[in-house]
Protein backbone atom coordinates (compact mmCIF):
# COMPACT_ATOMS: atom_id res chain seq x y z
CA UNK A 1 0.00 0.00 0.00
CA UNK A 2 3.02 2.71 1.28
CA UNK A 3 4.72 1.93 -2.21
CA UNK A 4 2.15 2.20 -4.02
CA UNK A 5 1.31 5.50 -2.72
CA UNK A 6 4.53 6.62 -3.31
CA UNK A 7 4.54 5.37 -6.60
CA UNK A 8 0.81 7.12 -7.75
CA UNK A 9 2.44 10.38 -6.00
CA UNK A 10 5.11 10.32 -7.86
CA UNK A 11 3.91 9.55 -11.21
CA UNK A 12 1.50 12.21 -10.34
CA UNK A 13 4.96 14.89 -9.71
CA UNK A 14 6.39 13.31 -13.02
CA UNK A 15 3.17 14.06 -15.05
CA UNK A 16 2.96 18.11 -14.23
CA UNK A 17 6.68 18.65 -14.22
CA UNK A 18 7.76 20.28 -17.26
CA UNK A 19 10.61 17.73 -18.54
CA UNK A 20 7.50 15.38 -19.06
CA UNK A 21 5.76 17.41 -20.95
CA UNK A 22 8.54 18.03 -23.26
CA UNK A 23 9.18 14.15 -23.69
CA UNK A 24 4.73 13.59 -24.01
CA UNK A 25 4.17 16.58 -26.62
CA UNK A 26 8.01 17.38 -27.87
CA UNK A 27 8.96 14.04 -28.35
CA UNK A 28 6.19 13.15 -31.17
CA UNK A 29 6.79 16.62 -32.97
CA UNK A 30 10.61 15.89 -33.04
CA UNK A 31 9.71 12.24 -34.53
CA UNK A 32 7.37 13.80 -37.13
CA UNK A 33 9.87 16.51 -37.92
CA UNK A 34 12.82 14.22 -38.58
CA UNK A 35 10.95 12.26 -40.93
CA UNK A 36 9.73 14.94 -42.93
CA UNK A 37 13.47 16.16 -43.06
CA UNK A 38 14.36 12.89 -43.90
CA UNK A 39 11.90 12.73 -46.65
CA UNK A 40 12.28 16.04 -47.93
CA UNK A 41 16.00 15.00 -48.26
CA UNK A 42 15.08 11.84 -49.84
CA UNK A 43 17.05 9.48 -48.17
CA UNK A 44 16.40 6.09 -48.49
CA UNK A 45 16.20 4.43 -45.20
CA UNK A 46 14.31 1.05 -44.91
CA UNK A 47 14.17 1.40 -41.44
CA UNK A 48 13.00 5.46 -40.81
CA UNK A 49 11.12 4.57 -38.32
CA UNK A 50 13.44 2.54 -36.07
CA UNK A 51 16.29 4.91 -36.65
CA UNK A 52 13.82 8.01 -35.14
CA UNK A 53 12.66 5.95 -32.88
CA UNK A 54 16.37 5.42 -31.79
CA UNK A 55 16.95 9.45 -31.71
CA UNK A 56 13.97 10.53 -29.78
CA UNK A 57 14.36 7.28 -27.32
CA UNK A 58 18.05 8.43 -27.02
CA UNK A 59 17.00 12.30 -26.12
CA UNK A 60 14.08 11.13 -23.62
CA UNK A 61 16.09 8.47 -21.67
CA UNK A 62 19.21 11.12 -21.16
CA UNK A 63 16.11 14.05 -19.98
CA UNK A 64 14.61 11.26 -18.20
CA UNK A 65 17.95 10.63 -16.49
CA UNK A 66 18.96 14.05 -15.28
CA UNK A 67 15.34 14.47 -14.17
CA UNK A 68 15.95 11.13 -11.96
CA UNK A 69 19.60 12.75 -10.69
CA UNK A 70 18.70 15.68 -10.28
CA UNK A 71 15.42 15.71 -8.31
CA UNK A 72 17.47 13.15 -6.13
CA UNK A 73 20.29 15.02 -4.94
CA UNK A 74 18.02 17.91 -4.59
CA UNK A 75 15.85 16.01 -1.99
CA UNK A 76 18.68 14.64 -0.68
CA UNK A 77 19.98 18.42 0.17
CA UNK A 78 16.95 19.65 1.05
CA UNK A 79 16.26 16.40 3.68
CA UNK A 80 13.00 15.85 2.02
CA UNK A 81 12.88 11.72 3.00
CA UNK A 82 12.96 12.95 6.61
CA UNK A 83 9.68 13.55 7.00
CA UNK A 84 8.99 9.92 5.06
CA UNK A 85 11.16 8.21 7.04
CA UNK A 86 9.35 8.61 10.46
CA UNK A 87 7.00 7.28 9.45
CA UNK A 88 6.95 3.40 7.61
CA UNK A 89 7.96 3.51 4.85
CA UNK A 90 10.86 1.63 3.39
CA UNK A 91 14.25 3.42 1.92
CA UNK A 92 13.96 1.50 -1.63
CA UNK A 93 10.31 2.32 -2.03
CA UNK A 94 11.86 5.69 -3.09
CA UNK A 95 13.99 4.67 -5.45
CA UNK A 96 11.35 2.36 -6.87
CA UNK A 97 8.20 4.58 -6.81
CA UNK A 98 10.98 7.09 -8.68
CA UNK A 99 11.52 4.29 -11.05
CA UNK A 100 9.13 3.23 -12.04
CA UNK A 101 7.37 6.26 -12.07
CA UNK A 102 9.59 8.30 -14.51
CA UNK A 103 10.15 4.64 -16.94
CA UNK A 104 6.28 4.80 -17.22
CA UNK A 105 6.33 8.15 -18.21
CA UNK A 106 9.20 7.80 -20.74
CA UNK A 107 7.38 4.45 -22.29
CA UNK A 108 4.12 6.43 -23.15
CA UNK A 109 6.19 9.18 -24.39
CA UNK A 110 7.93 6.55 -26.98
CA UNK A 111 4.94 4.88 -27.64
CA UNK A 112 2.99 8.08 -28.27
CA UNK A 113 6.29 9.02 -30.90
CA UNK A 114 6.08 5.58 -32.55
CA UNK A 115 2.43 5.76 -33.17
CA UNK A 116 2.45 8.67 -34.85
CA UNK A 117 5.08 7.55 -37.44
CA UNK A 118 3.62 4.43 -37.58
CA UNK A 119 0.30 6.75 -38.52
CA UNK A 120 2.44 9.23 -40.95
CA UNK A 121 3.85 5.98 -42.20
CA UNK A 122 0.54 4.31 -43.09
CA UNK A 123 -0.57 7.49 -44.62
CA UNK A 124 2.44 7.90 -47.05
CA UNK A 125 2.69 4.18 -48.32
CA UNK A 126 1.34 1.64 -45.73
CA UNK A 127 2.67 -0.53 -43.07
CA UNK A 128 2.65 -4.16 -43.43
CA UNK A 129 2.43 -6.75 -40.61
CA UNK A 130 6.30 -7.32 -40.73
CA UNK A 131 7.04 -3.87 -40.50
CA UNK A 132 4.98 -3.28 -37.38
CA UNK A 133 6.64 -6.37 -35.97
CA UNK A 134 10.06 -4.74 -36.44
CA UNK A 135 8.76 -1.57 -34.97
CA UNK A 136 7.63 -3.42 -31.90
CA UNK A 137 10.98 -5.17 -31.70
CA UNK A 138 12.56 -2.00 -31.75
CA UNK A 139 10.45 -0.88 -29.09
CA UNK A 140 11.10 -3.54 -26.97
CA UNK A 141 15.09 -3.53 -27.38
CA UNK A 142 14.91 0.55 -26.73
CA UNK A 143 12.41 -0.30 -23.44
CA UNK A 144 15.53 -2.26 -21.86
CA UNK A 145 18.21 0.64 -23.07
CA UNK A 146 15.50 3.54 -21.22
CA UNK A 147 15.36 1.03 -18.18
CA UNK A 148 19.23 1.00 -17.67
CA UNK A 149 19.42 4.58 -18.54
CA UNK A 150 16.86 5.54 -15.61
CA UNK A 151 18.56 2.87 -13.58
CA UNK A 152 21.83 5.13 -14.19
CA UNK A 153 20.19 8.38 -13.30
CA UNK A 154 19.37 6.97 -9.89
CA UNK A 155 22.86 6.08 -9.32
CA UNK A 156 24.21 9.23 -10.16
CA UNK A 157 21.49 10.75 -7.81
CA UNK A 158 21.65 8.74 -4.85
CA UNK A 159 25.81 8.73 -5.02
CA UNK A 160 26.76 12.67 -5.99
CA UNK A 161 26.08 15.79 -3.70
CA UNK A 162 25.57 18.37 -6.11
CA UNK A 163 22.40 18.95 -8.33
CA UNK A 164 25.05 20.17 -11.40
CA UNK A 165 27.67 17.50 -10.86
CA UNK A 166 24.32 14.57 -11.47
CA UNK A 167 23.11 16.22 -14.70
CA UNK A 168 26.53 16.40 -16.33
CA UNK A 169 27.44 12.68 -15.18
CA UNK A 170 23.72 11.58 -16.07
CA UNK A 171 24.05 13.50 -19.50
CA UNK A 172 27.53 12.22 -20.44
CA UNK A 173 28.28 9.13 -18.22
CA UNK A 174 24.64 7.34 -18.19
CA UNK A 175 23.85 7.79 -21.48
CA UNK A 176 26.91 6.33 -23.13
CA UNK A 177 27.32 3.54 -20.13
CA UNK A 178 23.20 2.73 -21.12
CA UNK A 179 23.97 2.85 -25.20
CA UNK A 180 26.66 0.33 -24.74
CA UNK A 181 24.09 -2.42 -23.65
CA UNK A 182 21.57 -1.31 -26.65
CA UNK A 183 25.26 -1.54 -28.90
CA UNK A 184 26.43 -5.13 -27.44
CA UNK A 185 24.14 -6.98 -29.63
CA UNK A 186 25.20 -5.85 -32.91
CA UNK A 187 29.20 -6.55 -32.44
CA UNK A 188 28.66 -9.59 -30.35
CA UNK A 189 26.98 -12.76 -31.68
CA UNK A 190 24.35 -13.42 -28.45
CA UNK A 191 21.57 -14.80 -30.29
CA UNK A 192 18.47 -12.43 -31.88
CA UNK A 193 19.15 -8.62 -30.56
CA UNK A 194 15.00 -8.83 -29.88
CA UNK A 195 15.37 -11.00 -26.89
CA UNK A 196 19.13 -10.87 -25.88
CA UNK A 197 19.10 -7.14 -25.23
CA UNK A 198 15.83 -7.34 -23.55
CA UNK A 199 17.87 -9.85 -21.17
CA UNK A 200 21.24 -7.98 -20.73
CA UNK A 201 19.09 -4.63 -20.47
CA UNK A 202 16.82 -5.68 -17.38
CA UNK A 203 19.25 -7.55 -15.90
CA UNK A 204 21.87 -4.84 -15.70
CA UNK A 205 18.91 -2.17 -14.76
CA UNK A 206 18.60 -5.24 -11.78
CA UNK A 207 21.86 -4.80 -10.74
CA UNK A 208 22.14 -0.75 -10.52
CA UNK A 209 19.01 -0.84 -8.70
CA UNK A 210 20.26 -3.27 -6.23
CA UNK A 211 23.49 -1.04 -5.90
CA UNK A 212 21.76 2.35 -5.72
CA UNK A 213 19.48 0.68 -3.00
CA UNK A 214 22.28 -0.64 -1.09
CA UNK A 215 23.94 2.84 -0.88
CA UNK A 216 20.77 4.45 -0.33
CA UNK A 217 20.20 2.42 3.07
CA UNK A 218 23.41 3.64 4.17
CA UNK A 219 22.62 6.99 4.00
CA UNK A 220 22.37 9.00 7.23
CA UNK A 221 19.31 11.95 7.01
CA UNK B 1 10.64 2.97 34.74
CA UNK B 2 8.77 5.87 36.45
CA UNK B 3 4.96 5.08 36.24
CA UNK B 4 4.19 8.77 34.66
CA UNK B 5 7.39 8.99 32.32
CA UNK B 6 6.25 8.96 28.86
CA UNK B 7 10.29 9.66 27.22
CA UNK B 8 13.30 7.82 28.85
CA UNK B 9 16.62 8.15 27.51
CA UNK B 10 19.20 6.32 29.52
CA UNK B 11 23.08 6.87 28.95
CA UNK B 12 22.85 7.62 25.32
CA UNK B 13 25.98 8.18 23.61
CA UNK B 14 26.19 8.58 19.52
CA UNK B 15 29.71 8.68 17.68
CA UNK B 16 29.86 10.28 13.94
CA UNK B 17 33.46 8.98 13.24
CA UNK B 18 35.93 10.54 15.43
CA UNK B 19 33.06 13.19 16.86
CA UNK B 20 31.18 12.33 19.69
CA UNK B 21 27.86 13.33 19.48
CA UNK B 22 26.21 12.82 22.57
CA UNK B 23 27.95 11.31 25.58
CA UNK B 24 26.05 8.94 27.83
CA UNK B 25 23.18 11.71 28.50
CA UNK B 26 19.81 10.60 30.26
CA UNK B 27 17.00 12.13 31.20
CA UNK B 28 12.83 11.47 31.76
CA UNK B 29 10.60 13.56 30.27
CA UNK B 30 7.09 13.13 32.28
CA UNK B 31 3.32 13.03 30.59
CA UNK B 32 2.00 16.26 30.11
CA UNK B 33 5.47 17.93 30.55
CA UNK B 34 7.16 20.72 27.68
CA UNK B 35 10.68 19.87 27.67
CA UNK B 36 12.89 22.82 26.33
CA UNK B 37 15.67 20.97 24.89
CA UNK B 38 18.80 24.14 24.93
CA UNK B 39 22.75 24.06 23.90
CA UNK B 40 24.69 25.72 21.94
CA UNK B 41 25.03 24.81 17.86
CA UNK B 42 26.06 21.22 17.68
CA UNK B 43 25.63 20.36 21.44
CA UNK B 44 23.68 16.99 19.92
CA UNK B 45 20.01 18.58 20.42
CA UNK B 46 19.14 17.06 16.53
CA UNK B 47 21.03 14.35 17.19
CA UNK B 48 19.26 13.20 20.35
CA UNK B 49 15.63 14.28 18.84
CA UNK B 50 16.41 12.08 15.97
CA UNK B 51 17.15 9.18 18.02
CA UNK B 52 14.39 9.58 19.54
CA UNK B 53 11.70 9.61 16.57
CA UNK B 54 13.60 6.60 15.23
CA UNK B 55 15.96 8.04 11.87
CA UNK B 56 19.43 7.22 13.84
CA UNK B 57 19.06 3.41 14.77
CA UNK B 58 22.85 3.02 15.70
CA UNK B 59 23.75 4.67 19.14
CA UNK B 60 24.77 3.46 22.18
CA UNK B 61 22.32 2.98 25.84
CA UNK B 62 18.53 2.79 25.92
CA UNK B 63 15.69 4.93 24.56
CA UNK B 64 11.83 4.90 26.32
CA UNK B 65 9.22 5.85 24.27
CA UNK B 66 5.54 5.06 26.61
CA UNK B 67 7.81 2.26 27.88
CA UNK B 68 8.74 0.23 24.97
CA UNK B 69 12.26 0.83 22.95
CA UNK B 70 11.92 2.87 20.25
CA UNK B 71 14.16 0.45 18.53
CA UNK B 72 11.53 -2.09 18.88
CA UNK B 73 8.55 0.17 18.53
CA UNK B 74 6.88 -0.46 15.11
CA UNK B 75 3.75 1.98 15.58
CA UNK B 76 6.17 4.69 17.13
CA UNK B 77 5.38 6.74 14.43
CA UNK B 78 1.24 6.96 15.47
CA UNK B 79 2.08 8.29 18.93
CA UNK B 80 5.18 10.74 18.10
CA UNK B 81 4.53 13.73 15.58
CA UNK B 82 7.82 15.06 14.09
CA UNK B 83 8.47 18.51 13.26
CA UNK B 84 12.22 18.81 11.93
CA UNK B 85 14.47 21.23 11.51
CA UNK B 86 15.19 22.53 7.98
CA UNK B 87 13.57 20.20 6.27
CA UNK B 88 12.16 20.70 2.85
CA UNK B 89 8.96 19.35 1.29
CA UNK B 90 8.86 18.39 -2.51
CA UNK B 91 7.87 21.75 -4.16
CA UNK B 92 5.97 20.31 -7.03
CA UNK B 93 2.97 19.60 -4.20
CA UNK B 94 0.28 21.54 -2.83
CA UNK B 95 -0.38 21.84 1.03
CA UNK B 96 -2.97 19.62 0.67
CA UNK B 97 -1.05 17.00 -1.81
CA UNK B 98 1.74 16.79 1.00
CA UNK B 99 -0.89 16.32 3.92
CA UNK B 100 -3.02 13.79 2.59
CA UNK B 101 0.74 11.71 1.84
CA UNK B 102 1.81 12.07 5.04
CA UNK B 103 -1.65 11.71 6.86
CA UNK B 104 -2.30 8.36 4.62
CA UNK B 105 1.55 7.28 5.59
CA UNK B 106 0.59 7.95 9.22
CA UNK B 107 -2.26 6.02 9.26
CA UNK B 108 -4.74 8.48 9.05
CA UNK B 109 -7.73 6.60 7.47
CA UNK B 110 -8.98 7.75 4.28
CA UNK B 111 -12.40 8.91 5.71
CA UNK B 112 -11.26 11.06 8.39
CA UNK B 113 -8.27 12.62 6.48
CA UNK B 114 -9.88 15.50 4.78
CA UNK B 115 -11.33 16.74 8.38
CA UNK B 116 -8.11 16.27 9.90
CA UNK B 117 -6.32 18.39 7.07
CA UNK B 118 -8.88 21.33 7.51
CA UNK B 119 -8.81 20.78 11.35
CA UNK B 120 -4.92 20.98 11.00
CA UNK B 121 -4.49 24.04 8.48
CA UNK B 122 -7.51 26.12 10.84
CA UNK B 123 -5.36 25.35 13.99
CA UNK B 124 -2.70 27.00 12.41
CA UNK B 125 -4.57 29.34 9.79
CA UNK B 126 -3.20 28.02 6.79
CA UNK B 127 -6.81 27.49 5.45
CA UNK B 128 -6.44 30.02 2.86
CA UNK B 129 -3.47 28.14 1.24
CA UNK B 130 -4.13 25.03 1.23
CA UNK B 131 -4.74 23.98 -2.76
CA UNK B 132 -1.23 25.98 -2.95
CA UNK B 133 2.07 24.71 -4.13
CA UNK B 134 4.47 24.63 -1.34
CA UNK B 135 7.03 26.36 -3.65
CA UNK B 136 5.20 29.46 -3.26
CA UNK B 137 4.75 29.65 0.70
CA UNK B 138 6.96 31.35 2.58
CA UNK B 139 9.37 30.59 5.36
CA UNK B 140 6.63 31.28 8.18
CA UNK B 141 3.94 29.25 6.24
CA UNK B 142 6.80 25.74 5.61
CA UNK B 143 6.97 26.42 9.40
CA UNK B 144 3.39 25.98 10.26
CA UNK B 145 3.43 23.35 7.60
CA UNK B 146 6.04 21.05 9.20
CA UNK B 147 3.75 21.84 12.37
CA UNK B 148 0.80 20.35 10.36
CA UNK B 149 2.48 17.22 9.19
CA UNK B 150 3.12 16.37 12.71
CA UNK B 151 -0.33 17.16 13.94
CA UNK B 152 -2.43 14.98 11.81
CA UNK B 153 -2.27 12.28 13.04
CA UNK B 154 -3.19 13.46 16.62
CA UNK B 155 -0.16 12.25 18.66
CA UNK B 156 -0.13 12.11 21.99
CA UNK B 157 3.79 13.26 21.95
CA UNK B 158 5.75 15.82 20.18
CA UNK B 159 8.87 16.40 19.26
CA UNK B 160 10.00 19.67 17.77
CA UNK B 161 13.25 20.61 16.18
CA UNK B 162 13.87 24.24 16.60
CA UNK B 163 10.03 25.38 15.70
CA UNK B 164 10.66 29.17 16.25
CA UNK B 165 14.13 29.56 14.76
CA UNK B 166 14.39 31.98 11.62
CA UNK B 167 10.72 33.53 12.10
CA UNK B 168 9.85 37.16 12.33
CA UNK B 169 8.74 37.59 15.92
CA UNK B 170 4.95 38.02 14.68
CA UNK B 171 5.04 33.91 13.43
CA UNK B 172 7.30 33.59 16.41
CA UNK B 173 4.72 34.55 18.85
CA UNK B 174 2.00 33.07 16.94
CA UNK B 175 3.74 29.35 17.18
CA UNK B 176 4.77 29.72 20.98
CA UNK B 177 0.79 29.91 21.32
CA UNK B 178 0.12 27.12 19.05
CA UNK B 179 2.52 25.24 21.14
CA UNK B 180 1.10 26.27 24.45
CA UNK B 181 -2.50 25.46 23.35
CA UNK B 182 -1.35 22.07 22.00
CA UNK B 183 0.51 21.81 25.44
CA UNK B 184 -2.96 22.80 27.34
CA UNK B 185 -4.86 19.63 25.47
CA UNK B 186 -2.15 17.49 27.16
CA UNK B 187 -0.32 16.29 24.94
CA UNK B 188 4.06 15.99 25.97
CA UNK B 189 6.35 18.30 24.04
CA UNK B 190 9.93 17.93 23.64
CA UNK B 191 11.14 21.06 21.95
CA UNK B 192 14.71 22.45 21.04
CA UNK B 193 15.62 26.41 21.00
CA UNK B 194 18.08 28.77 20.89
CA UNK B 195 16.18 31.09 21.75
CA UNK B 196 15.95 31.47 25.61
CA UNK B 197 13.31 33.75 26.01
CA UNK B 198 10.80 31.41 23.88
CA UNK B 199 12.31 28.29 26.25
CA UNK B 200 11.20 30.34 29.64
CA UNK B 201 7.95 30.98 28.08
CA UNK B 202 6.75 27.69 26.92
CA UNK B 203 9.22 24.96 28.60
CA UNK B 204 8.07 23.65 32.06
CA UNK B 205 11.41 21.77 32.35
CA UNK B 206 14.38 22.53 30.74
CA UNK B 207 17.11 20.72 29.89
CA UNK B 208 20.51 22.14 29.51
CA UNK B 209 23.14 20.34 26.81
CA UNK B 210 26.33 21.26 25.69
CA UNK B 211 29.34 19.22 24.03
CA UNK B 212 27.06 16.36 24.19
CA UNK B 213 26.65 15.91 27.67
CA UNK B 214 23.35 17.08 29.81
CA UNK B 215 24.42 20.02 32.00
CA UNK B 216 21.54 20.47 34.10
CA UNK B 217 17.86 19.56 34.13
CA UNK B 218 14.89 21.40 36.08
CA UNK B 219 12.41 23.69 35.71
CA UNK B 220 13.24 27.72 34.89
CA UNK B 221 12.58 28.52 38.85
CA UNK B 222 14.33 25.43 39.74
CA UNK B 223 17.82 26.73 37.15
CA UNK B 224 17.68 30.19 38.74
CA UNK B 225 17.30 29.48 42.16
CA UNK B 226 20.16 27.05 41.52
CA UNK B 227 22.34 29.53 40.18
CA UNK B 228 23.77 31.73 42.70
CA UNK B 229 26.26 33.78 41.37
CA UNK B 230 24.58 36.65 40.45
CA UNK B 231 22.14 37.39 43.39
CA UNK B 232 21.08 41.11 43.25
CA UNK B 233 18.44 43.39 45.25
CA UNK B 234 17.08 45.81 43.08
CA UNK B 235 16.12 49.18 45.52
CA UNK B 236 13.79 52.09 44.81
CA UNK B 237 13.09 55.08 46.63
CA UNK B 238 10.72 57.66 46.53
CA UNK B 239 11.44 60.58 43.96
CA UNK B 240 13.55 63.22 45.11
CA UNK B 241 14.89 61.35 47.76
CA UNK B 242 18.46 60.40 48.44
CA UNK B 243 19.67 56.58 48.33
CA UNK B 244 21.50 55.09 51.01
CA UNK B 245 25.55 55.52 49.68
CA UNK B 246 27.15 53.25 52.27
CA UNK B 247 25.60 49.72 51.63
CA UNK B 248 28.74 48.78 50.07
CA UNK B 249 30.52 48.62 53.41
CA UNK B 250 28.11 45.53 54.18
CA UNK B 251 30.46 42.39 53.91
CA UNK B 252 28.38 40.06 51.80
CA UNK B 253 27.75 43.29 48.88
CA UNK B 254 30.04 43.14 46.13
CA UNK B 255 29.34 46.11 44.64
CA UNK B 256 26.17 48.79 44.37
CA UNK B 257 25.13 50.43 40.88
CA UNK B 258 22.96 53.30 40.79
CA UNK B 259 20.94 52.71 37.78
CA UNK B 260 18.88 56.30 38.53
CA UNK B 261 18.22 58.72 40.57
CA UNK B 262 15.91 56.85 43.01
CA UNK B 263 17.29 53.21 41.87
CA UNK B 264 20.20 51.08 42.69
CA UNK B 265 21.08 47.76 42.24
CA UNK B 266 23.05 45.68 44.79
CA UNK B 267 25.52 43.06 44.01
CA UNK B 268 25.77 40.16 46.33
CA UNK B 269 28.97 37.78 47.10
CA UNK B 270 28.19 34.25 46.35
CA UNK B 271 27.87 31.40 49.03
CA UNK B 272 26.39 34.45 51.44
CA UNK B 273 23.09 33.83 54.03
CA UNK B 274 20.54 35.61 51.58
CA UNK B 275 18.24 36.24 54.76
CA UNK B 276 20.24 37.48 57.00
CA UNK B 277 21.91 39.50 54.11
CA UNK B 278 18.54 40.97 53.35
CA UNK B 279 17.88 41.75 56.90
CA UNK B 280 21.05 43.77 57.18
CA UNK B 281 20.35 45.91 54.36
CA UNK B 282 16.39 46.46 55.08
CA UNK B 283 17.40 47.31 58.57
CA UNK B 284 20.53 49.84 57.63
CA UNK B 285 18.09 51.49 55.04
CA UNK B 286 15.13 51.85 57.50
CA UNK B 287 18.00 53.22 59.95
CA UNK B 288 18.82 55.94 57.90
CA UNK B 289 15.04 56.45 56.71
CA UNK B 290 15.54 55.48 53.19
CA UNK B 291 11.51 55.78 51.26
CA UNK B 292 11.74 52.80 50.11
CA UNK B 293 9.11 52.25 47.72
CA UNK B 294 10.68 48.63 46.31
CA UNK B 295 12.69 46.46 47.47
CA UNK B 296 13.58 43.02 45.30
CA UNK B 297 15.52 40.14 45.12
CA UNK B 298 16.97 39.95 41.50
CA UNK B 299 17.01 36.73 40.30
CA UNK B 300 19.28 36.19 37.20
CA UNK B 301 17.57 35.58 33.85
CA UNK B 302 17.74 32.28 32.17
CA UNK B 303 20.29 33.52 29.91
CA UNK B 304 22.96 34.37 32.52
CA UNK B 305 22.06 30.65 33.70
CA UNK B 306 22.38 29.36 30.68
CA UNK B 307 25.64 31.31 29.52
CA UNK B 308 26.75 30.15 33.12
CA UNK B 309 26.70 26.29 32.17
CA UNK B 310 27.82 26.71 28.84
CA UNK B 311 30.78 28.88 29.35
CA UNK B 312 29.53 31.90 27.60
CA UNK B 313 29.16 29.83 24.55
CA UNK B 314 25.82 31.56 23.06
CA UNK B 315 24.88 29.68 19.86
Amino acid sequence: MTFLLLFFDELRGYIKSKVMIILWFGMPALAILIRFLYQQADVEDPLITISIGLIISSIGSTLSSVMLSTSIVSEKNHNVYELFLVRPVKRWYFLLAKFFAVYLCLVIAVFISYLAMLILEAFDVGVTVDDFIEVLESMLILMAFMAVSCSMGIFFGVLVPSVAAAAILSVYLGNQLSSIIFLLPLFIDFGKPVVVTPIIGYSVTTIIMLLNIFIFNRKQF
Amino acid sequence: MSQNSCIELHNVSKSYKDLLALNNISFIIEKGDIFGYIGPNGAGKTTTIKILVGLIPNYKGEVYVNGISVSNFKDLHKIVGYHPQEVGFQEWRTVNQALTTFGRLSGVSKGNLENRIYDVLKFTELEDVRYKKIKHLSGGMIQKLRLCQALLHEPEILVLDEPLSGLDPSIRYQIKGLIKSLAKSGKTILFSSHILSDVQDIANVIGILHKGKILKIGSPDELQSDFRIGNMIRIEVAKNTLLYQDLENIAEVEKVENLASNIQLVHLSSDINLNSTVNQILKLLLENDCKIRNFSIVKPSLEEVYLSYVGGELK
